[in-house]
Protein backbone atom coordinates (compact mmCIF):
# COMPACT_ATOMS: atom_id res chain seq x y z
CA UNK A 1 0.00 0.00 0.00
CA UNK A 2 2.72 2.67 -1.19
CA UNK A 3 0.11 4.80 -2.83
CA UNK A 4 -1.49 7.83 -1.03
CA UNK A 5 -5.27 7.94 0.00
CA UNK A 6 -6.10 10.59 -2.38
CA UNK A 7 -5.14 8.07 -4.86
CA UNK A 8 -6.56 5.23 -3.43
CA UNK A 9 -10.04 7.24 -3.24
CA UNK A 10 -9.80 8.20 -6.93
CA UNK A 11 -8.72 4.27 -8.22
CA UNK A 12 -11.93 2.66 -7.64
CA UNK A 13 -14.16 4.82 -10.40
CA UNK A 14 -13.34 2.53 -13.40
CA UNK A 15 -15.96 -0.86 -13.85
CA UNK A 16 -14.18 -4.06 -13.86
CA UNK A 17 -15.14 -6.79 -15.91
CA UNK A 18 -15.60 -9.96 -14.18
CA UNK A 19 -14.30 -12.88 -16.42
CA UNK A 20 -11.98 -15.49 -16.27
CA UNK A 21 -9.64 -14.05 -17.76
CA UNK A 22 -8.97 -11.23 -15.58
CA UNK A 23 -7.73 -13.16 -12.70
CA UNK A 24 -4.42 -12.06 -13.25
CA UNK A 25 -1.49 -12.15 -9.93
CA UNK A 26 -2.39 -13.77 -6.86
CA UNK A 27 -2.45 -12.41 -3.46
CA UNK A 28 -2.50 -15.98 -1.31
CA UNK A 29 -1.25 -19.17 -2.72
CA UNK A 30 -2.83 -21.69 -0.70
CA UNK A 31 -1.31 -25.22 -1.67
CA UNK A 32 -1.74 -28.48 0.54
CA UNK A 33 -2.64 -27.10 3.30
CA UNK A 34 -3.82 -29.31 5.53
CA UNK A 35 -5.49 -28.29 9.38
CA UNK A 36 -6.85 -30.30 11.62
CA UNK A 37 -8.69 -29.48 15.04
CA UNK A 38 -6.94 -31.75 17.62
CA UNK A 39 -6.88 -35.06 16.07
CA UNK A 40 -9.77 -33.94 13.73
CA UNK A 41 -8.43 -33.28 10.07
CA UNK A 42 -10.67 -30.49 8.95
CA UNK A 43 -9.29 -29.25 5.72
CA UNK A 44 -7.44 -32.13 3.74
CA UNK A 45 -5.19 -30.73 0.90
CA UNK A 46 -6.60 -26.97 -0.24
CA UNK A 47 -5.01 -25.92 -3.13
CA UNK A 48 -6.68 -22.40 -3.87
CA UNK A 49 -5.30 -18.84 -4.64
CA UNK A 50 -6.97 -15.66 -3.93
CA UNK A 51 -6.71 -13.60 -7.28
CA UNK A 52 -5.13 -9.83 -6.23
CA UNK A 53 -7.99 -7.54 -6.33
CA UNK A 54 -10.67 -9.83 -7.33
CA UNK A 55 -13.30 -11.37 -4.97
CA UNK A 56 -13.15 -15.00 -3.89
CA UNK A 57 -16.44 -16.62 -2.61
CA UNK A 58 -16.35 -19.87 -0.91
CA UNK A 59 -19.60 -21.58 -0.75
CA UNK A 60 -20.59 -25.11 1.74
CA UNK A 61 -22.75 -26.64 3.80
CA UNK A 62 -21.77 -26.19 7.58
CA UNK A 63 -18.73 -27.82 8.68
CA UNK A 64 -17.05 -28.55 5.21
CA UNK A 65 -14.29 -26.11 6.13
CA UNK A 66 -14.83 -22.56 4.32
CA UNK A 67 -14.81 -20.67 7.92
CA UNK A 68 -12.19 -22.80 8.93
CA UNK A 69 -9.68 -21.92 6.11
CA UNK A 70 -10.56 -18.15 6.98
CA UNK A 71 -9.45 -18.53 9.97
CA UNK A 72 -5.77 -20.04 8.94
CA UNK A 73 -5.40 -17.35 6.11
CA UNK A 74 -5.10 -14.82 9.52
CA UNK A 75 -3.97 -17.33 11.71
CA UNK A 76 -6.53 -17.08 14.16
CA UNK A 77 -6.32 -20.86 15.22
CA UNK A 78 -3.03 -19.91 17.20
CA UNK A 79 -5.33 -18.85 19.95
CA UNK A 80 -6.42 -22.07 20.21
CA UNK A 81 -4.10 -24.70 21.47
CA UNK A 82 -4.15 -28.38 19.91
CA UNK A 83 -4.96 -26.19 16.63
CA UNK A 84 -2.34 -26.82 13.25
CA UNK A 85 -2.52 -26.32 9.80
CA UNK A 86 0.26 -27.72 7.75
CA UNK A 87 1.38 -26.62 3.94
CA UNK A 88 2.08 -23.83 2.05
CA UNK A 89 -0.24 -19.97 2.42
CA UNK A 90 2.33 -18.38 0.26
CA UNK A 91 1.45 -13.87 0.75
CA UNK A 92 4.35 -12.08 -1.27
CA UNK A 93 7.12 -15.14 -0.91
CA UNK A 94 6.40 -16.13 2.79
CA UNK A 95 4.91 -18.76 4.31
CA UNK A 96 2.16 -16.68 6.44
CA UNK A 97 1.36 -20.37 8.53
CA UNK A 98 5.40 -20.79 9.51
CA UNK A 99 5.85 -20.28 13.46
CA UNK A 100 8.02 -16.89 12.87
CA UNK A 101 5.67 -15.49 11.21
CA UNK A 102 5.07 -11.69 13.40
CA UNK A 103 0.92 -12.09 13.78
CA UNK A 104 0.33 -8.60 14.84
CA UNK A 105 2.24 -7.19 11.33
CA UNK A 106 -0.22 -10.38 9.69
CA UNK A 107 -3.32 -9.32 10.56
CA UNK A 108 -2.61 -5.77 9.74
CA UNK A 109 -1.93 -7.04 6.26
CA UNK A 110 -5.14 -9.29 6.72
CA UNK A 111 -8.20 -8.21 8.46
CA UNK A 112 -10.96 -10.28 9.19
CA UNK A 113 -14.53 -9.13 9.71
CA UNK A 114 -17.16 -11.33 11.28
CA UNK A 115 -20.92 -12.57 11.14
CA UNK A 116 -22.27 -10.37 13.39
CA UNK A 117 -20.83 -6.76 14.21
CA UNK A 118 -18.52 -6.61 16.48
CA UNK A 119 -17.97 -2.73 17.44
CA UNK A 120 -16.15 -1.68 20.72
CA UNK A 121 -18.00 0.05 23.89
CA UNK A 122 -16.69 3.35 22.70
CA UNK A 123 -17.35 6.13 19.93
CA UNK A 124 -17.18 5.79 16.41
CA UNK A 125 -13.88 7.75 16.25
CA UNK A 126 -11.88 5.37 18.66
CA UNK A 127 -13.49 2.02 17.08
CA UNK A 128 -11.63 3.48 13.67
CA UNK A 129 -8.25 4.48 15.60
CA UNK A 130 -7.99 2.35 18.09
CA UNK A 131 -6.85 -0.53 15.54
CA UNK A 132 -4.72 2.66 13.63
CA UNK A 133 -2.69 3.23 16.88
CA UNK A 134 -1.54 -0.22 17.47
CA UNK A 135 0.53 0.20 14.25
CA UNK A 136 1.04 3.52 13.02
CA UNK A 137 2.14 6.80 14.96
CA UNK A 138 0.10 9.42 13.87
CA UNK A 139 -0.98 12.95 14.24
CA UNK A 140 -4.46 14.37 15.14
CA UNK A 141 -4.90 15.19 12.05
CA UNK A 142 -3.30 12.26 10.11
CA UNK A 143 -5.93 10.63 12.08
CA UNK A 144 -9.03 12.60 11.62
CA UNK A 145 -8.41 12.17 8.16
CA UNK A 146 -7.66 8.13 8.10
CA UNK A 147 -11.22 7.66 10.58
CA UNK A 148 -13.03 10.07 7.63
CA UNK A 149 -11.27 7.91 4.74
CA UNK A 150 -12.01 4.39 6.33
CA UNK A 151 -15.70 5.93 6.77
CA UNK A 152 -16.36 6.76 3.74
CA UNK A 153 -14.52 3.89 1.61
CA UNK A 154 -16.83 1.84 3.99
CA UNK A 155 -19.91 3.91 2.65
CA UNK A 156 -20.77 4.96 6.33
CA UNK A 157 -19.19 8.48 5.97
CA UNK A 158 -22.47 10.72 5.59
CA UNK A 159 -24.53 8.59 7.93
CA UNK A 160 -22.24 9.22 10.99
CA UNK A 161 -20.04 12.30 10.12
CA UNK A 162 -21.66 14.33 12.86
CA UNK A 163 -21.91 11.36 15.65
CA UNK A 164 -18.36 10.53 15.56
CA UNK A 165 -18.31 11.11 19.26
CA UNK A 166 -21.04 9.21 20.14
CA UNK A 167 -21.38 5.40 21.10
CA UNK A 168 -20.74 2.77 18.36
CA UNK A 169 -23.30 1.07 20.32
CA UNK A 170 -25.90 3.18 19.22
CA UNK A 171 -25.94 2.17 15.30
CA UNK A 172 -28.47 -0.36 13.36
CA UNK A 173 -26.73 -3.38 13.08
CA UNK A 174 -25.98 -2.67 9.36
CA UNK A 175 -24.18 0.31 9.90
CA UNK A 176 -22.34 -1.16 12.82
CA UNK A 177 -20.62 -4.05 10.42
CA UNK A 178 -20.18 -1.21 7.97
CA UNK A 179 -18.31 0.60 11.01
CA UNK A 180 -16.15 -2.79 11.32
CA UNK A 181 -15.57 -3.07 7.73
CA UNK A 182 -14.15 0.67 8.24
CA UNK A 183 -12.52 -0.26 11.36
CA UNK A 184 -10.72 -3.20 9.16
CA UNK A 185 -9.67 -1.35 6.29
CA UNK A 186 -8.62 1.71 8.59
CA UNK A 187 -5.18 -0.23 8.94
CA UNK A 188 -5.11 -0.25 5.36
CA UNK A 189 -5.04 -4.25 5.00
CA UNK A 190 -4.18 -5.69 1.65
CA UNK A 191 -6.59 -8.74 2.10
CA UNK A 192 -9.84 -8.71 3.74
CA UNK A 193 -11.79 -11.86 4.83
CA UNK A 194 -15.97 -11.95 5.36
CA UNK A 195 -16.69 -14.27 7.23
CA UNK A 196 -20.65 -14.41 6.78
CA UNK A 197 -20.54 -10.23 6.94
CA UNK A 198 -24.12 -10.32 6.33
CA UNK A 199 -26.42 -13.06 7.84
CA UNK A 200 -26.90 -10.91 10.48
CA UNK A 201 -28.37 -7.95 8.65
CA UNK A 202 -31.64 -7.09 7.10
CA UNK A 203 -31.71 -6.79 3.19
CA UNK A 204 -31.11 -3.31 2.34
CA UNK A 205 -28.51 -2.98 4.96
CA UNK A 206 -26.82 -6.33 3.07
CA UNK A 207 -27.06 -5.04 -0.04
CA UNK A 208 -24.97 -1.70 0.83
CA UNK A 209 -22.56 -4.42 2.28
CA UNK A 210 -22.42 -5.77 -0.90
CA UNK A 211 -22.25 -2.92 -3.09
CA UNK A 212 -19.65 -1.69 -0.78
CA UNK A 213 -17.74 -5.12 -1.61
CA UNK A 214 -17.92 -4.19 -5.15
CA UNK A 215 -15.99 -0.96 -4.04
CA UNK A 216 -13.52 -2.71 -1.99
CA UNK A 217 -12.53 -5.05 -4.17
CA UNK A 218 -10.74 -2.37 -6.49
CA UNK A 219 -8.69 -1.41 -3.59
CA UNK A 220 -8.14 -4.71 -1.41
CA UNK A 221 -8.38 -8.61 -2.33
CA UNK A 222 -10.92 -9.95 -0.74
CA UNK A 223 -12.14 -13.71 0.60
CA UNK A 224 -16.29 -13.93 1.35
CA UNK A 225 -17.50 -16.67 3.37
CA UNK A 226 -21.40 -16.64 2.98
CA UNK A 227 -24.54 -19.45 2.90
CA UNK A 228 -26.13 -17.20 0.44
CA UNK A 229 -25.47 -18.46 -2.77
CA UNK A 230 -27.26 -15.53 -4.42
CA UNK A 231 -24.93 -13.74 -2.46
CA UNK A 232 -21.86 -15.53 -3.67
CA UNK A 233 -22.99 -15.27 -7.45
CA UNK A 234 -23.54 -10.96 -7.30
CA UNK A 235 -20.23 -10.48 -5.44
CA UNK A 236 -17.79 -12.95 -6.24
CA UNK A 237 -15.28 -13.22 -9.23
CA UNK A 238 -14.62 -16.79 -8.26
CA UNK A 239 -15.79 -18.98 -6.26
CA UNK A 240 -14.78 -22.39 -4.48
CA UNK A 241 -16.73 -25.25 -3.41
CA UNK A 242 -15.61 -27.14 -0.07
CA UNK A 243 -17.24 -30.30 0.86
CA UNK A 244 -16.02 -32.05 4.05
CA UNK A 245 -13.12 -30.37 4.15
CA UNK A 246 -12.37 -30.48 0.59
CA UNK A 247 -12.10 -27.50 -1.94
CA UNK A 248 -14.45 -29.80 -4.38
CA UNK A 249 -14.11 -27.10 -7.61
CA UNK A 250 -12.87 -23.53 -7.99
CA UNK A 251 -13.78 -21.24 -11.15
CA UNK A 252 -15.39 -18.26 -12.11
CA UNK A 253 -18.63 -17.29 -10.41
CA UNK A 254 -20.34 -17.48 -13.94
CA UNK A 255 -19.13 -21.16 -14.20
CA UNK A 256 -19.83 -22.18 -10.71
CA UNK A 257 -23.33 -21.24 -10.92
CA UNK A 258 -24.25 -22.16 -14.42
CA UNK A 259 -22.52 -25.05 -15.52
CA UNK A 260 -20.57 -26.45 -12.68
CA UNK A 261 -18.16 -29.15 -13.71
CA UNK A 262 -18.22 -31.22 -10.71
CA UNK A 263 -21.05 -33.22 -9.81
CA UNK A 264 -21.31 -32.53 -6.13
CA UNK A 265 -21.21 -28.74 -6.87
CA UNK A 266 -24.33 -29.16 -9.58
CA UNK A 267 -25.95 -30.79 -6.22
CA UNK A 268 -24.96 -28.25 -3.83
CA UNK A 269 -25.83 -25.27 -6.37
CA UNK A 270 -29.13 -26.55 -7.26
CA UNK A 271 -30.07 -27.24 -3.63
CA UNK A 272 -30.05 -31.30 -4.12
CA UNK A 273 -28.02 -32.28 -1.81
CA UNK A 274 -28.22 -35.54 0.46
CA UNK B 1 -31.25 -33.56 -15.04
CA UNK B 2 -34.00 -35.83 -15.33
CA UNK B 3 -31.90 -38.23 -13.14
CA UNK B 4 -30.59 -36.34 -10.45
CA UNK B 5 -31.40 -36.76 -6.96
CA UNK B 6 -34.90 -35.13 -5.65
CA UNK B 7 -34.37 -31.52 -4.98
CA UNK B 8 -34.46 -30.64 -1.31
CA UNK B 9 -37.66 -28.36 -1.05
CA UNK B 10 -39.74 -30.80 -2.93
CA UNK B 11 -42.60 -28.46 -4.05
CA UNK B 12 -39.63 -26.88 -6.03
CA UNK B 13 -39.05 -30.68 -7.76
CA UNK B 14 -42.59 -30.55 -8.67
CA UNK B 15 -42.33 -27.39 -10.25
CA UNK B 16 -39.71 -28.46 -12.41
CA UNK B 17 -41.57 -31.67 -13.21
CA UNK B 18 -44.38 -29.52 -13.52
CA UNK B 19 -42.62 -27.91 -16.44
CA UNK B 20 -41.06 -30.88 -17.93
CA UNK B 21 -44.64 -31.91 -18.28
CA UNK B 22 -45.81 -28.83 -20.51
CA UNK B 23 -42.69 -28.69 -22.65
CA UNK B 24 -44.08 -32.28 -23.10
CA UNK B 25 -47.44 -31.68 -24.03
CA UNK B 26 -46.10 -28.41 -25.99
CA UNK B 27 -44.44 -30.62 -27.85
CA UNK B 28 -47.18 -33.21 -28.76
CA UNK B 29 -49.60 -30.76 -29.66
CA UNK B 30 -47.03 -29.27 -31.86
CA UNK B 31 -46.48 -32.41 -33.36
CA UNK B 32 -49.50 -33.42 -33.97
CA UNK B 33 -50.12 -29.86 -35.93
CA UNK B 34 -47.45 -30.77 -38.40
CA UNK B 35 -48.51 -34.09 -38.86
CA UNK B 36 -52.43 -33.23 -39.69
CA UNK B 37 -50.98 -29.93 -41.39
CA UNK B 38 -49.03 -32.46 -43.97
CA UNK B 39 -52.14 -34.61 -43.94
CA UNK B 40 -53.77 -31.67 -45.24
CA UNK B 41 -51.67 -30.65 -47.93
CA UNK B 42 -50.81 -34.13 -49.19
CA UNK B 43 -54.37 -35.89 -48.69
CA UNK B 44 -55.97 -32.88 -49.68
CA UNK B 45 -57.52 -33.30 -46.24
CA UNK B 46 -59.65 -29.82 -45.45
CA UNK B 47 -60.94 -31.69 -42.37
CA UNK B 48 -57.56 -32.30 -41.08
CA UNK B 49 -56.50 -28.09 -41.85
CA UNK B 50 -59.28 -27.26 -39.86
CA UNK B 51 -57.97 -29.25 -36.71
CA UNK B 52 -54.43 -27.95 -37.00
CA UNK B 53 -56.28 -24.01 -37.28
CA UNK B 54 -58.52 -25.08 -33.98
CA UNK B 55 -55.78 -26.61 -31.95
CA UNK B 56 -53.09 -23.19 -32.66
CA UNK B 57 -55.09 -20.91 -29.96
CA UNK B 58 -54.20 -24.09 -27.33
CA UNK B 59 -50.45 -24.30 -28.32
CA UNK B 60 -50.37 -20.15 -27.79
CA UNK B 61 -52.28 -20.37 -23.99
CA UNK B 62 -49.98 -23.24 -22.86
CA UNK B 63 -46.71 -21.04 -24.33
CA UNK B 64 -48.09 -18.23 -22.01
CA UNK B 65 -48.25 -20.54 -19.08
CA UNK B 66 -44.56 -22.02 -19.60
CA UNK B 67 -43.44 -18.34 -19.44
CA UNK B 68 -45.33 -17.61 -17.00
CA UNK B 69 -44.41 -20.27 -14.41
CA UNK B 70 -40.64 -19.81 -16.18
CA UNK B 71 -40.58 -16.15 -14.41
CA UNK B 72 -42.35 -16.99 -11.27
CA UNK B 73 -39.75 -20.39 -10.90
CA UNK B 74 -36.86 -17.68 -11.61
CA UNK B 75 -38.04 -15.15 -9.24
CA UNK B 76 -39.12 -17.82 -6.50
CA UNK B 77 -36.64 -20.30 -6.33
CA UNK B 78 -33.56 -18.32 -7.69
CA UNK B 79 -32.30 -21.82 -9.52
CA UNK B 80 -28.79 -22.73 -10.19
CA UNK B 81 -26.85 -24.06 -12.24
CA UNK B 82 -28.74 -27.03 -14.68
CA UNK B 83 -32.02 -26.23 -13.08
CA UNK B 84 -31.25 -22.92 -14.25
CA UNK B 85 -29.88 -23.81 -17.69
CA UNK B 86 -33.47 -26.15 -17.97
CA UNK B 87 -35.86 -23.59 -17.00
CA UNK B 88 -34.18 -20.79 -19.31
CA UNK B 89 -34.04 -23.70 -22.01
CA UNK B 90 -37.65 -23.88 -21.55
CA UNK B 91 -38.60 -20.43 -22.35
CA UNK B 92 -36.62 -20.52 -25.78
CA UNK B 93 -38.10 -23.98 -26.59
CA UNK B 94 -41.74 -22.48 -26.04
CA UNK B 95 -40.98 -19.47 -28.55
CA UNK B 96 -39.87 -22.22 -30.75
CA UNK B 97 -42.42 -24.51 -30.40
CA UNK B 98 -45.08 -21.47 -30.41
CA UNK B 99 -43.62 -20.30 -33.79
CA UNK B 100 -43.74 -24.12 -35.50
CA UNK B 101 -47.42 -24.28 -34.81
CA UNK B 102 -47.77 -20.90 -36.17
CA UNK B 103 -46.44 -22.10 -39.50
CA UNK B 104 -48.20 -25.39 -39.40
CA UNK B 105 -51.51 -23.33 -39.06
CA UNK B 106 -50.54 -21.31 -41.70
CA UNK B 107 -49.71 -24.34 -43.93
CA UNK B 108 -53.02 -25.64 -42.94
CA UNK B 109 -54.65 -22.20 -44.41
CA UNK B 110 -53.09 -22.63 -47.45
CA UNK B 111 -53.93 -25.88 -48.10
CA UNK B 112 -57.54 -25.11 -47.38
CA UNK B 113 -57.39 -22.70 -50.20
CA UNK B 114 -55.33 -25.29 -52.62
CA UNK B 115 -57.78 -27.60 -52.33
CA UNK B 116 -59.96 -25.38 -54.58
CA UNK B 117 -57.45 -25.71 -57.32
CA UNK B 118 -56.87 -28.62 -59.84
CA UNK B 119 -53.60 -29.73 -58.66
CA UNK B 120 -50.83 -30.53 -61.99
CA UNK B 121 -48.23 -30.85 -60.35
CA UNK B 122 -46.39 -33.69 -58.26
CA UNK B 123 -46.33 -33.90 -54.27
CA UNK B 124 -43.65 -36.20 -54.25
CA UNK B 125 -40.92 -33.46 -53.49
CA UNK B 126 -42.66 -31.88 -50.90
CA UNK B 127 -44.24 -35.03 -49.38
CA UNK B 128 -40.56 -36.09 -48.82
CA UNK B 129 -39.61 -32.44 -46.94
CA UNK B 130 -42.80 -33.14 -44.72
CA UNK B 131 -41.68 -36.53 -43.79
CA UNK B 132 -38.31 -35.08 -43.09
CA UNK B 133 -39.80 -32.44 -41.00
CA UNK B 134 -41.80 -34.73 -39.11
CA UNK B 135 -39.05 -37.20 -38.61
CA UNK B 136 -36.86 -34.01 -37.43
CA UNK B 137 -39.53 -32.43 -35.03
CA UNK B 138 -40.49 -35.56 -33.24
CA UNK B 139 -36.54 -36.55 -32.40
CA UNK B 140 -36.13 -33.24 -31.13
CA UNK B 141 -39.11 -33.82 -28.77
CA UNK B 142 -38.30 -36.64 -28.11
CA UNK B 143 -34.27 -35.44 -27.44
CA UNK B 144 -35.90 -32.83 -24.85
CA UNK B 145 -38.03 -35.67 -22.92
CA UNK B 146 -34.56 -37.63 -22.44
CA UNK B 147 -32.39 -34.94 -21.90
CA UNK B 148 -30.64 -37.03 -25.10
CA UNK B 149 -28.00 -34.96 -26.24
CA UNK B 150 -26.63 -37.49 -29.13
CA UNK B 151 -30.05 -37.04 -30.48
CA UNK B 152 -30.08 -33.26 -30.39
CA UNK B 153 -27.14 -33.84 -32.21
CA UNK B 154 -28.30 -35.78 -34.70
CA UNK B 155 -31.25 -33.20 -35.38
CA UNK B 156 -29.12 -30.27 -35.52
CA UNK B 157 -26.98 -31.86 -38.20
CA UNK B 158 -30.54 -32.95 -40.26
CA UNK B 159 -31.60 -29.81 -41.33
CA UNK B 160 -28.93 -29.82 -43.88
CA UNK B 161 -30.56 -32.06 -45.71
CA UNK B 162 -34.41 -30.03 -45.51
CA UNK B 163 -32.96 -27.15 -46.76
CA UNK B 164 -31.69 -28.87 -49.27
CA UNK B 165 -34.89 -30.26 -50.50
CA UNK B 166 -36.50 -27.50 -49.84
CA UNK B 167 -34.44 -25.62 -52.61
CA UNK B 168 -35.32 -28.56 -55.00
CA UNK B 169 -38.77 -27.83 -54.19
CA UNK B 170 -37.86 -23.86 -54.97
CA UNK B 171 -36.82 -24.60 -58.14
CA UNK B 172 -38.85 -26.84 -59.36
CA UNK B 173 -42.20 -24.36 -58.54
CA UNK B 174 -40.77 -21.71 -60.25
CA UNK B 175 -40.58 -23.94 -63.82
CA UNK B 176 -44.09 -25.05 -63.07
CA UNK B 177 -45.06 -21.44 -63.01
CA UNK B 178 -42.64 -20.63 -66.10
CA UNK B 179 -45.08 -23.25 -67.93
CA UNK B 180 -47.95 -21.71 -67.23
CA UNK B 181 -49.51 -18.78 -65.57
CA UNK B 182 -52.47 -20.51 -63.90
CA UNK B 183 -49.75 -22.57 -61.77
CA UNK B 184 -48.99 -19.28 -59.78
CA UNK B 185 -51.60 -19.07 -57.67
CA UNK B 186 -51.26 -22.65 -56.28
CA UNK B 187 -47.57 -22.55 -56.84
CA UNK B 188 -47.15 -19.37 -54.70
CA UNK B 189 -49.40 -21.40 -51.93
CA UNK B 190 -47.00 -24.44 -52.27
CA UNK B 191 -43.54 -22.02 -52.41
CA UNK B 192 -45.08 -20.50 -49.04
CA UNK B 193 -45.66 -24.10 -47.73
CA UNK B 194 -42.12 -25.61 -48.27
CA UNK B 195 -40.80 -22.57 -46.89
CA UNK B 196 -42.75 -22.69 -43.70
CA UNK B 197 -41.71 -26.85 -43.74
CA UNK B 198 -38.30 -25.23 -44.01
CA UNK B 199 -38.72 -22.68 -40.77
CA UNK B 200 -39.98 -25.61 -38.75
CA UNK B 201 -36.86 -26.88 -39.73
CA UNK B 202 -34.73 -24.70 -38.36
CA UNK B 203 -36.83 -23.80 -35.49
CA UNK B 204 -36.23 -27.89 -34.37
CA UNK B 205 -32.44 -26.96 -35.19
CA UNK B 206 -33.12 -23.92 -32.53
CA UNK B 207 -34.41 -26.31 -30.19
CA UNK B 208 -31.47 -28.92 -30.49
CA UNK B 209 -28.98 -26.02 -29.60
CA UNK B 210 -31.34 -25.27 -26.53
CA UNK B 211 -31.54 -29.02 -25.19
CA UNK B 212 -27.35 -29.18 -25.59
CA UNK B 213 -27.07 -26.84 -23.86
CA UNK B 214 -29.49 -27.13 -20.88
CA UNK B 215 -28.53 -30.84 -20.42
CA UNK B 216 -24.29 -30.51 -20.96
CA UNK B 217 -23.90 -26.36 -20.28
CA UNK B 218 -21.85 -25.81 -22.99
CA UNK B 219 -22.65 -24.32 -26.35
CA UNK B 220 -22.73 -25.77 -29.65
CA UNK B 221 -20.58 -24.44 -32.66
CA UNK B 222 -21.55 -21.24 -33.79
CA UNK B 223 -21.77 -22.56 -37.69
CA UNK B 224 -24.85 -24.04 -38.20
CA UNK B 225 -25.64 -26.33 -40.81
CA UNK B 226 -27.95 -23.70 -43.15
CA UNK B 227 -28.31 -24.90 -46.49
CA UNK B 228 -31.45 -22.47 -48.09
CA UNK B 229 -29.59 -20.89 -50.67
CA UNK B 230 -33.11 -20.00 -52.66
CA UNK B 231 -32.19 -16.65 -51.95
CA UNK B 232 -29.38 -16.84 -54.65
CA UNK B 233 -31.11 -18.54 -57.19
CA UNK B 234 -31.04 -16.46 -60.55
CA UNK B 235 -34.33 -17.01 -62.78
CA UNK B 236 -33.79 -15.58 -65.83
CA UNK B 237 -37.27 -15.58 -68.10
CA UNK B 238 -37.22 -16.58 -71.47
CA UNK B 239 -36.41 -14.01 -74.05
Amino acid sequence: MSTTMNDQQGSHGGVQVRSASAIGKSSIEISELDFYYGTHKALKQINLNLPDKQVTGMIGPSGCGKSTLLRVLNRMYDLYPGQKAVGKVMMDGQNIIDPGVDLNALRARIGMVFQKPTPFPMTLYDNIAFGVRLHEKLSKAEMDERVEWSLTRAALWGEVKDRLNTSAMGLSGGQQQRLCIARTIAVRPEVILLDEPTSALDPISTLKVEELIDELKHDFTIAIVTHNMQQAARCADQVAFFYIGEMVEVGPAEQIFTAPKEKRTQEYVTGRFG
Amino acid sequence: MSDAPEHLVKSYDTELKRLRAMMADMGGMVENQVSLATQAIIHRDNDAAMKVVEEDPRVDALEREVEQNVVRMLALRQPMAADLRFIVASLKMTGDLERIGDYATNVAKRSIVLSQFPMPIPFAGLAHMCQLVQAQLKNIIDAVGTDDTDKAIEVWRSDATVDAVYNGIFRELITYMMEDPRNITPCTHLLFIAKNLERIGDHTTNIAETVYYAVRGEVLPDVRPKGDTSAYAVVRPKE
